[in-house]
């Protein structure tokens, strides 16, 4: 599913997740400007996008820690195991599986699978319910709570049944091409 | 390919009314005509009070013209469509309906109105049926959180049923498959392992009401 034009895959590498660095670098200052060096000593705690760190992680200049929201011991895990269904997602991470997942690839951290699992499975119900049902702009409250996975599916679900209900409404068959009907501008 | 949407992959509304428009209805032509022959086959030759089977849009054409009355179909009667209606609520599993009901009952609404007895008790059997079907669907799309599922069997789905769920099921089955499979291992080395799972024929599930 991974597709190097896929604008969401890279998107969700430009998550930060909070790195250490295991050897002195040099040149790399933005990410701690206490003087004029410009250089992180080794052990220093980082946040970096993920597209960054796991280039590091591969040549073993930096540790990945994994995100609060994945952490086994966070709020959040417990939130989603109380009720997936109303945790906002979105404001923790948009693209909170597919980062989740690449995450989980990346460092062999294998509480993450299931959690996520859980997560859509129980979210995907509220998600089925409102996308085939729910009139179009019904419920803005609870968009705002889904990452971007879960909005395309839910726009793709609203959309077919709304391109349904139009076709079944009936109304005018052909359109009008935009040209005609436009006043000719009087030749000056 | 890149930014193309995957609403793209479902049909439109119009293109499967397109497609039910080569379904074949009976009519009765008050004109005299020699036989057209198309592509598709031979049609008539056409006699007045003498019925025939012509493709709908083809009668569609001719009604509009007044040059023929259309029967309506066997499964559009009142009678036909309440079994229907009373199975369906009953069953939990989809009748057998024609693969285009929907669009073939619009289409008819819409150009045969008088030839058609009993038209506001038919068109509503029609609406309850597609309802409950519809909730049927919604219902049954459920099951796919609750168990691992790979691949759904949608036995007598109606073209247009089937089409308004496409994207949003194909979706969801993509995201459960790619979380099933991160899930398993995310260790390298494990790819081929993962297909076989995929592929498993067990995992299919039915889909129907619970």
């Amino acid at each position: 599913m991974a597709s190097y034009y896929d604008i969401d895959d890279i998107l969700a590498e430009e998550e930060m997740v909070p790195a250490v660095f295991l050897q002195t670098a040099n040149e790399v200052g933005i990410f701690d400007c206490a003087d004029d060096t410009n250089k992180v000593e080794a052990g220093t705690h980082v946040e970096m996008p993920f597209w960054l760190a796991q280039e590091l992680y591969v040549r073993q200049a930096v540790l990945i820690k994994v995100p609060p929201y994945f952490d086994i011991k966070a709020k959040t895990r417990n939130e989603i195991g109380a009720d997936a269904a109303h945790v906002d997602l979105r404001s923790l991470c948009p693209y909170f599986y597919n980062f989740g997942c690449k995450i989980a690839h990346l460092i062999g951290e294998k509480t993450i699978g299931p959690l996520l699992l859980i997560a859509f499975r129980t979210r995907y119900r509220e998600v089925l319910i409102k996308a085939h049902t729910a009139a179009s702009i019904v419920a803005p409250k609870h968009l705002t709570l889904l990452t971007k996975e879960e909005t395309k599916l839910y726009e793709a679900g609203q959309s077919s049944t709304a391109a349904f209900k139009k076709w079944r409404m009936g109304g005018p068959r052909l359109q009008k091409a935009s040209v005609l009907g436009r006043k000719r501008k009087p030749v000056e | 390919m890149a930014n193309q949407s995957d609403n793209s992959i479902a049909f439109s509304a119009e293109e499967l009314e397109f497609l039910a428009e080569d379904e074949i209805v009976e009519i009765v032509p008050n004109m005299r005509m020699e036989p057209l022959n198309l592509i598709s086959g031979d049609f008539g030759p056409f006699r007045p009070q003498i019925a025939a089977q012509v493709p709908l849009w083809l009668a569609v054409a001719l009604k509009k013209r007044g040059k023929c009355t259309i029967r309506p179909p066997e499964w559009m009667s009142v009678e036909k469509l309440t079994q229907v209606l009373e199975a369906e609520r009953d069953s939990e599993k989809f009748q057998l309906l024609p693969f285009h009901y929907v669009e073939i009952s619009r289409l008819l609404f819409d150009h045969a109105r008088e030839d058609i007895p009993d038209i506001y008790m038919v068109r509503s059997l029609i609406e309850d049926i597609k309802d409950v079907r519809f909730h049927k669907i919604g219902t049954g799309l459920e099951i796919i959180s609750k168990e691992v599922t790979y691949a759904l069997r949608l036995k007598n789905l109606s073209a247009m049923e089937a089409n308004i769920v496409r994207p949003f099921v194909t979706k969801a089955l993509q995201t459960f498959h790619k979380l099933n499979t991160s899930e398993a291992i995310p260790e390298s080395g494990s790819v081929p392992n993962r297909q076989h799972q995929a592929m498993n024929p067990r995992d299919k599930r039915v889909l129907k009401g619970r």
